[in-house]
């Protein structure tokens, strides 16, 4: 059996400035809000979230669709020239799906899908969808 | 050399009646100028204050500093609709907001304030009963908040109203008792003790040193008029929606707002003239409005300390406390009171 201990008896007003003290304490703290778009915390190395995909590697072998877990991930027809993908076809990404379960990275026979630290991809659109050419661009491009 | 006689000076080739007049409404703007001044300062410190001690930053967007958040507040407040309840009784539930802000800014003119520099005397009203005047005067801001809560015909409302009648009841003879015995000390120095100015004056030794007791027990009254945490329960926040201003939106709303942290303001103030020295300070007296400011400053932050720091306390454990412990402290305070005017004669 548990023994629920009495509360230790003060005198009164003893608790009240007790936990004035203690908050007063609180105005010679720093803040610890960080004011984000001006200021960022550091990212963790491991840090990974968008996709990005090299043109000139990916052979087009579907893998990647196979292994999203959440469909994310399509195949999109591309007219580009590039002798390892006859069938010219690369993946498209719904980041508004996309888990960074980052399975598609670890399939890729090829290392042609790669996750980055790059994380702002807040879109004014509707669409979430990052074609193949969209991949393949910086974040900064993309938005332009 | 008072701001009146300036402004009549100023004024004087019109004939005598119309300067003073006119002399009389610019003093009266100058002091809702003074007013709205200090509730824009106290909501900006008040918000900084709070932000600082939760480890928060606080409005810091709009303008340098935030300064000018309270004006986008302000326009916000004006520009929204001020909904009316169906079931209200009309003529109270309007006025209502107005007697609070109305009785706001009679007790600031009543306050007396020293001088400053080379305007001169601050004070606006000089009455031979300025302290029956101005406890008059602070004793309106209630009527409006009881208004307020039994005319919106809001069960919340009502019940917020009731709380607050239970609560001014049982703080207000303690603390009458307590400036009761405030002036029997000045009666020893001044013959018109009753006079605020005087009673200001005749405190060569602040009365908060010889009258502990009456400081404490006039700082919780302080605390309970102006009504924030430990003694919010007339509005109960969270618990009671938000109490007697609960159908309230807009600027009516806004009014009920000014009217708590203008009280906040106006209570630290009676506190620092009471019992702090007020405007007398150590140095020169032209500055006596500043050292009132400074010792206003530092009680409106130990307010908003306390507001930040104790909960809550139940309705009927505070009319036991204003019933059982605050009005015999206060009578034994008063004949502390008495011994040291007779005996010692501070």
């Amino acid at each position: 059996m548990i023994e629920v201990k009495e509360p230790k008896k003060e005198l009164p007003l003893v608790g009240t400035l007790k936990a004035m003290w203690i908050v007063g304490k609180h105005i010679f703290q720093k803040p610890v809000t960080t004011q984000y778009p001006e200021e960022r915390k550091p990212m963790p190395d491991r840090f990974r979230f968008r996709i990005f995909l090299s043109l000139d590697d990916c052979v087009g072998c579907t893998l990647c669709e196979q292994v999203c877990p959440n469909l994310s991930i399509h195949m999109n027809k591309v007219e580009r020239e590039n002798p390892r993908n006859k069938r010219k076809i690369y993946p498209d990404v719904n980041f508004g799906t996309c888990t960074v379960c980052r399975n598609c990275e670890e399939i890729c026979p090829t290392d042609a899908i790669y996750l980055t630290h790059v994380f702002e991809t807040s879109r004014t659109r509707n669409s979430f969808t990052y074609s193949p050419d969209e991949l393949s661009l910086s974040e900064d491009e993309v938005i332009k | 050399m008072d701001v009146l006689t300036r402004l009549a000076h100023f004024f004087a080739p019109l004939t005598h009646y119309v300067a003073y007049i006119l002399a009389y409404l610019f003093e009266s703007i100058f002091l809702v100028i003074f007013v709205t001044i200090v509730l824009v300062f106290m909501i900006y410190l008040f918000r900084k204050y709070m932000a600082r001690v939760q480890l928060r930053i606080g409005p810091n967007r709009v303008g340098k500093f935030g300064l000018l958040q309270l004006m986008a507040d302000g326009l916000k407040l004006a520009g929204k609709e001020s909904i009316l309840p169906k079931g209200r009784d009309d003529l109270p539930f309007r006025i209502a907001p107005l007697i609070v802000f109305i009785g706001l800014v009679m007790s600031f003119a009543i306050l007396p304030y020293g001088d400053f520099y080379w305007i001169g005397s601050l004070t606006i009203t000089h009455s031979n009963v300025s302290v029956i005047l101005l406890f008059a005067a602070i004793a309106i801001m209630p009527i409006g908040e009881i208004l307020a809560g039994v005319s919106s015909r809001n069960k919340y409302a009502i019940l917020g109203a009731l709380r607050g009648v239970a609560k001014d009841v049982s703080f207000e003879v303690p603390m009458m008792i307590s400036v009761i015995a405030l002036v029997m000390m000045a009666s020893a120095r001044t013959s018109e003790p009753l006079n605020l100015s005087d009673l200001v004056s005749s405190q060569i030794i602040p009365f908060g040193i010889p009258e502990v007791i009456g400081l404490l027990v006039f700082f919780i009254s302080m605390i309970a008029r102006a009504s924030y945490s430990p003694f919010d329960m007339g509005e109960s926040d969270s618990e009671l929606v938000s109490g007697h201003s609960t159908e309230y939106s807009g600027m009516r709303f806004g009014m009920f707002y000014m009217g708590l942290f203008g009280s906040i303001f106006l209570s630290s103030m009676m506190v620092s003239l009471l019992y702090l020295g007020g405007y007398n300070g150590p140095f020169s007296s032209d500055a006596g409005f500043v050292y009132l400011l400074i010792k206003t400053v530092v009680l409106v932050l130990i307010a908003f300390t306390v507001w930040l720091s104790v909960p809550r306390i139940r309705i009927d454990r505070f009319v036991n406390m204003g019933w059982k412990y605050l009005l015999p402290i206060s009578i034994i305070n008063l004949i502390i009171a008495g011994i040291i005017t007779l005996g010692v004669g501070l």
